[in-house]
């Protein structure tokens, strides 16, 4: 399968320079298609020194069809949805904008920059994304006492 | 020969004024924000992402007619009474059959359909000669001088995401001439449903006043010319009945493209906005590379390809892109050099983008797209071999190749071009099923350019000889193949019965030239669902029905 064998490139590339405050490894050595991610809350964001566990799975298709990306550890988040699947909604990673060209690592990297600046404009929780809107104060709060609770 | 009437005034008319303006109200009452600005914002924050056909300014603000379709399919256009294309077409070959009555040539007979296709578009071309002239004018050119297809474009070079919405052209005076393509376009989102499948069109205006009028295709208008080798404003048919016969235009102007609605009964649709009501003329609006532009609205669910909406995809400001550029020169030089020696260096060579091993290193079979990108064959060979083809998207930059073209030999590109049609051909032959119609049409295609023939072009004057022996040659061949080949399907009998007897004069070596292989292709990609060849639609429509679901999502 040539999906292996691009994945296992862009795995090696990922654990040998990983980029800023995340680490990656496989959720299970013997399947490349489940990824197992740390990704560590950015400076100043209310996540700042929370451990957001995240998965990543690939298909079959790879590169040609998208991966999806969810997150284990829950997160107040606006564009994560606050269920136990903890989908986060990318738009690079819909079927349409998705490009064979694009790295698994540009794909993290927009993730965490997600989190320092999340999208209220394309949220799949609407109340944090009002609240994200009106309140900031109030929900960097709770962000910050999620981030307490969950991903410490 | 054609008594079709517009969808409105076919429409019981009475209680007209008071639907529509309940249409209008609830047409342009705008829905809850957020629903189509997602992609728009999304794109516009990470540059690097951004799909163009997602970045339209109006894209954020477009009030959605798509909540309202059971009113819209109202309006959309009913059926014609009678539509026939196919005996019109017919009618046609019989009237160049008999202008080709006396047989001043003897040539051997294209005893395959495609000979009919070019002997009737042939009707609405200029003659040979034009195009030896045409040839032979571009002499004075410098061999550095693309095409007249890749010299229409005056755009910036800047990004291909950010350049189009800002207008900022600079037309240089001399080679101002501005080009667009339309594409078939699915929505993979918002319907399963398909659009209409059309040839891709290019167009590339003659003068900036020139204004590219799109509507119902209409045996008047000549048939079809989807991609002519020089600048052309001809009209741009679709052969479905929610088009109205005028549609909307595409203007130049200022160095932007834009688009009016002329007043269509089932309107046009920019990024699903609606640009103006049924009936009324809009404002212009300007358009960019990316763009959606919709034609009607499906008509009784559109599940006959006749009542399908057009999806377009519009390209635009793209010609940087295939004029000569750093990127592309360097790619060239790569291939050059590639297996020269140990001396070359291939550190710096191009990474394919699908399994991230390095390209451009000796003994592999590469694919290299219009734009200079480069996959090996294994990894894009799934992006060739897709339902799209003979569209190609490059998944680095998005820009679409019609891998069906025309090769292009006028520039000193050439030798990438060459490469690209090898592939082009190997991609044919491998998907093509042989004993249909097909094998013809590749045929053709490849033994167009064999590499040795045009690899040395410096002499232009030699062009036109050198094309015209080809020709003659590839009719020699294709008879071979053909001869030697299984017999003809029964379903072609009829047609080479019929294009047995045209015996086109003089410019017949040279034919090849100016047919666009788009159009045997689309065919081709047609004859798995024969039912729905736009060629032959079926008038079963009987009393106006809507079903109230034309385009719903």
């Amino acid at each position: 399968m040539g999906s292996i064998k691009r994945i296992s490139k862009e795995l090696t590339e990922l654990t040998e320079s990983p980029p800023e405050g995340i680490t990656v490894e496989l959720a299970d050595e013997s399947n490349v298609y489940e990824w197992k991610i740390t990704m560590e809350g950015p400076e100043g964001s209310p996540y700042h020194n929370g451990k957001f566990l995240v998965k990543l799975s690939l298909p079959t298709e790879y590169p040609f069809k998208p991966p999806t990306v969810s997150f284990a550890t829950k997160i107040y988040h606006p564009n994560v949805t606050n269920d136990e699947k903890g989908s986060m909604c990318l738009g690079m990673l819909r079927a349409d904008e998705w490009k064979p060209s694009s790295k698994i690592a540009a794909v993290l990297q927009f993730a965490r920059q997600l989190l320092s600046e999340p999208m209220p404009d394309d949220a799949v929780e609407g109340r944090i994304a009002e609240q994200y809107k009106n309140d900031r104060v109030r929900y960097e709060e709770v962000a910050r006492e999620w981030t307490r609770k969950h991903a410490c | 020969m054609s008594t079709s009437v517009t969808a409105s005034t076919s429409l019981p008319d009475s209680p007209r004024p008071s639907r529509l303006r309940r249409f209008s109200l609830r047409t342009y009452s705008p829905l809850p924000s957020g629903q189509h600005s997602y992609r728009h914002s999304l794109s516009s924050r990470i540059p690097w992402l951004s799909n163009p056909g997602s970045t339209s300014p109006t894209d954020s603000a477009a009030p959605c007619p798509e909540s309202d379709h059971p009113s819209l399919s109202r309006y959309t256009s009913a059926p014609a009474p009678s539509f026939g294309f196919g005996t019109e077409l017919n009618s046609q070959v019989s009237s160049t059959e008999s202008a080709a009555s006396t047989p001043s040539n003897d040539l051997p007979q294209r005893t395959n359909p495609m000979a009919r296709l070019r002997s009737v578009s042939s009707v609405h071309r200029p003659p040979p000669r034009t195009l030896e002239r045409a040839n032979n004018s571009q002499e004075p050119a410098p061999p550095s001088e693309p095409g007249p297809v890749q010299r229409t474009a005056t755009e910036p070079t800047s990004e291909p995401a950010n350049a189009p919405a800002d207008g900022q052209v600079t037309p240089s005076k001399s080679e101002t001439k501005a080009t667009i393509r339309f594409f078939p376009y699915q929505d993979a989102l918002q319907s399963s449903r398909p659009s209409l499948p059309f040839v891709p069109v290019a167009r590339t205006l003659p003068s900036e006043s020139c204004v590219i009028r799109v509507g119902r295709y209409s045996e008047r208008d000549g048939v079809p010319l989807p991609n002519p080798t020089e600048p052309s404003d001809a009209p741009v048919g679709f052969k479905s009945k929610v088009v109205s016969r005028k549609h909307c235009e595409f203007l130049y102007v200022n160095g932007q493209w834009h688009i009016k609605d002329v007043g269509s009964s089932s309107g046009t649709f920019l990024n699903h906005m609606r640009l103006s009501q049924p009936n009324m003329v809009s404002r212009l609006y300007s358009i960019k590379d990316g763009d959606i532009v919709q034609l009607g609205i499906d008509f009784r669910g559109g599940e006959e390809m006749i009542f399908r909406c057009v999806r377009i995809r519009i390209e635009c400001n793209r010609s940087w892109q295939q004029q000569p550029n750093e990127f592309n020169k360097n790619t060239e030089s790569l291939i050059k050099n590639l297996g020269k020696g140990e001396t070359a260096d291939y550190s710096g060579c191009r990474e394919c983008s699908i399994c991230l091993g390095s390209v451009l290193r000796p003994y592999q079979c590469l694919f290299m797209a219009a734009c200079a990108h480069v996959w090996h064959y294994k990894c894009i060979s799934r992006l060739l071999h897709s339902p799209d083809y003979p569209m190609f998207q490059c998944p680095n930059c998005r820009a679409f190749t019609d891998l069906s073209a025309e090769v292009d030999d006028s520039n000193d590109a050439e030798e990438k071009r060459e490469k690209e049609a090898t592939e082009d051909r190997a991609s044919n032959h491998s998907s093509e099923q042989p004993g249909t119609e097909a094998p013809s049409a590749v045929e053709t295609n490849s033994t167009e350019g064999p590499p040795d023939q045009l690899g040395d072009l410096a002499e232009e004057e030699n062009l036109a000889d050198d094309v015209e022996n080809l020709h003659l040659q590839d009719d020699q061949q294709t008879d071979d193949t053909r001869s030697s080949a299984s017999p003809a399907p029964n379903s072609s009998t009829d047609d080479l019965a019929r294009s047995a007897t045209i015996n086109i004069p003089g410019w017949q070596p040279t034919q090849p030239l100016s047919v666009p292989s788009g159009r045997p292709s689309q065919l081709r990609s047609d004859t798995p669902t024969s039912d729905d060849n736009p060629l032959t639609p079926r008038n079963d429509s009987g009393p106006l029905a809507f079903d109230g679901r034309a385009g719903m999502p």
